[in-house]
């Protein structure tokens, strides 16, 4: 078993490494998403060979805790994360969150890229591990390593339609070692479905959810939607955010998303990411 | 033994003389430039070649499209510049129709014909059969760096892999390549245009003593093509609202070429810059928003000044001095910027 799981790892590391390889001319690539994020979730971009991207993401509580909570302050949660593209195809990257002290890394590969005159959409494949690393709630029983792991695989479609509008769909699959009981699934399917439509120049708006049946994950979870703004500016890229959950990474947010959004269960947060040139561009 | 030495003696001065006569044969069209100056009297430049190594090409050649290289010894060069490769700003090859009298819009019309950029920088096409670099206004950019760039090809290269490029300073297995590499682009005789007579007159002239009519020569060759690539720093028009419409009638259709050709270099997706444009109206908005303003998005300021690196944001535009982008040119792009 252990065997087979380690040549399927070898087996997609190698192939993303192969498709890595392949050179690409960029001049007629278009871009459906300002940044490699939408909100919560990845957008179908990748980082350019030798950027490094630092991203710092906050999502806060409900605003229905009101003035106590002073409206979901008191309930950040943070990213702080690394990506980088060994390629113009393929990103690495790893981040870790407040949110059950998760750590993540994961790789994205752009198999298909929409293109004036040439492809019509762009394809691109995503996969994550996390690790939950809180204290054993229970440390007197006998506790194991995997049960700490999550895994991410996601299909990424999108089109740029216009100018202005671009569409994203994110077939999804979340595998968890440890669930909490025999009526959720260790396997959760979701679909993901992103939008961004751009205001002027520099500002955009843009919006995500996942609607998955519901009866995987069990009560008291329910379906993430977040809409926001996004603005770019030279070297950064600045997204404020209306969400009913508190994730960044696909573990949390599609499989652990508790607030309501007609019960004020509504947090605000924000991505700031930092573009660096590592290394050139050829 | 006298006789035996006189003997030698005699066949080496008559195989001497045999070489010395075989050394200047007439020019032709394949004739190497460089070559027939020197023949005409004029010495060889500081970087000049006698041999180019296709090798060392190779390498120069790796260096200047991709920023990096790996030396003819196997040692790893490191990115020169994280940010801008050579051909970002120069073309490589024969960009102005006629390479006597560069001008920018017989060399737009030319690289619409031959589907090529229109950038900042002048071509590495004849570039080691220039005379000089960073030549006039440069100095008002670059102030005492200019003088030792100015006269040698190698400083200049320097110059701009270390400044231009927000780089570093090449190592010397690198500019020997690049060096090499230049001279795989240099002029020959039938770059030039020259007419029968004019090369009996070279040949003329070569074959003879007579120190006038080489100088002569020299001169009619010179006229052939681009000594020096000049470089005319010009402001932006005082009421950038007007603009120079008043002079000039901007044509948005030769402004797409120039948006495509120059801009879109650039600020394309995947480009050098983190400015990311493309022909949207929301682009142009903010153009024309910015177009009587004095900020990174105004048009007449940024394509005349060029932008300025920063700490920890080395991409900064090089501006377009007036021989790179005439005012008509100008105000073409701002017809297709501000229009939709």
């Amino acid at each position: 078993m252990a065997n087979r799981r380690l040549s399927r790892i070898i087996g997609i590391v190698s192939i993303f490494f192969i498709a890595s390889q392949a050179t690409a001319q960029t001049e007629n690539w278009m871009r459906a998403f300002n940044d490699t994020r939408v909100i919560n979730g990845q957008s179908v971009e990748t980082s350019f060979k030798g950027d490094m991207k630092f991203i710092i993401s906050h999502r806060f509580g409900g605003l229905n805790g009101g003035f106590y909570e002073l409206f979901g302050l008191d309930q950040s949660t943070i990213r702080i994360g690394l990506d980088y593209g060994v390629t113009n195809r393929l990103t690495v990257g790893a981040g870790r969150s407040s949110n059950g002290k998760t750590y993540d890394g994961f790789l994205k590969y752009r198999l298909l890229i929409q293109q004036k005159d040439g492809a019509p959409f762009s394809v691109t494949l995503y996969t994550n591990t996390a690790i939950n690393t809180l204290e054993w709630t229970e440390p007197d029983r006998e506790n194991y390593f995997s049960s700490r792991l999550f895994y991410t695989h996601q299909v990424m479609f999108a089109r740029r339609m216009s100018d202005n509008l671009s569409i994203q769909l994110m077939p999804t699959v979340v595998h968890r070692n440890l669930v909490a009981n025999d009526n959720v699934s260790h396997d959760v399917y979701a679909l993901g479905a992103a939008l961004r439509y751009r205001l002027t120049h520099h500002l955009a708006v843009q919006a995500e959810g996942y609607y998955l049946p519901l009866e995987q994950i069990g009560a008291p979870y329910t379906m993430p939607l977040s809409i926001g703004i996004d603005i770019e500016t030279k070297g950064h890229q600045f997204q404020l955010s209306l969400s009913n959950s508190l994730g960044m990474t696909e573990k949390i947010f599609i499989t652990e998303t508790t607030q309501l959004w007609e019960k004020g269960g509504i947090g605000i947060g924000f991505n700031i990411t930092r573009d660096f040139k590592v290394k050139g561009r050829k | 033994m006298k006789v035996k030495a006189l003997v030698i003696l005699l066949g080496l001065s008559f195989t001497f003389s045999a070489f010395v006569k075989q050394s200047a044969p007439p020019v032709h069209e394949d004739s190497r430039l460089v070559d027939v100056l020197m023949a005409l009297g004029q010495p060889a430049p500081k970087h000049y070649l006698a041999q180019v190594d296709p090798v060392q090409v190779a390498i120069g050649s790796t260096l200047v499209h991709e920023g990096k290289a790996t030396s003819a010894d196997g040692k790893n060069g490191s990115y020169i510049s994280t940010i801008f490769v050579c051909t970002d700003c120069h073309n490589q090859v024969k960009e102005d129709p006629n390479p006597a009298s560069p001008n920018p819009e017989a060399r737009m019309s030319y690289a619409i014909a031959n589907n090529l950029p229109f950038l900042q920088a002048t071509t590495f096409w004849g570039m080691v059969n220039r005379e000089s670099w960073y030549n006039d206004d440069y100095i008002i950019k670059y102030g005492d760096w200019i003088a030792p760039a100015k006269e040698s090809l190698y400083e200049s290269t320097q110059l701009c892999a270390r400044e231009c490029s927000s780089g570093r300073t090449l190592e010397a297995w690198e500019a020997e390549a690049i060096n090499h590499y230049y001279w795989s682009l240099e002029l020959h005789l039938r770059d030039l245009g020259l007419k029968q007579d004019e090369f009996q007159r070279l040949n003329k002239a070569i074959s003879s003593e007579d120190a006038s009519l080489k100088s002569s020569a020299l001169g009619m060759l010179k006229s052939k093509y681009m000594v020096a690539s000049p470089a005319d720093f010009v402001d932006p028009p005082s009421d950038r609202r007007l603009g120079m419409s008043n002079e000039f009638t901007g044509d948005a259709q030769r402004g797409a070429e120039i948006f495509n050709r120059s801009c879109m270099q650039c600020h394309r997706y995947g480009g050098p810059s983190l400015f990311v444009m493309d022909d949207s109206k929301k682009t142009k908005k903010l153009f024309a928003k910015h177009i009587a303003k004095q900020t990174p998005f105004a048009l007449y300021d940024i394509v005349r000044y060029g932008t300025h690196a920063e700490p920890g944001h080395r991409q900064y535009m090089p501006l377009y001095t007036l021989d790179r982008m005439s005012h008509q040119q100008l105000e073409d792009l701002r017809v297709f910027l501000t229009s939709w």
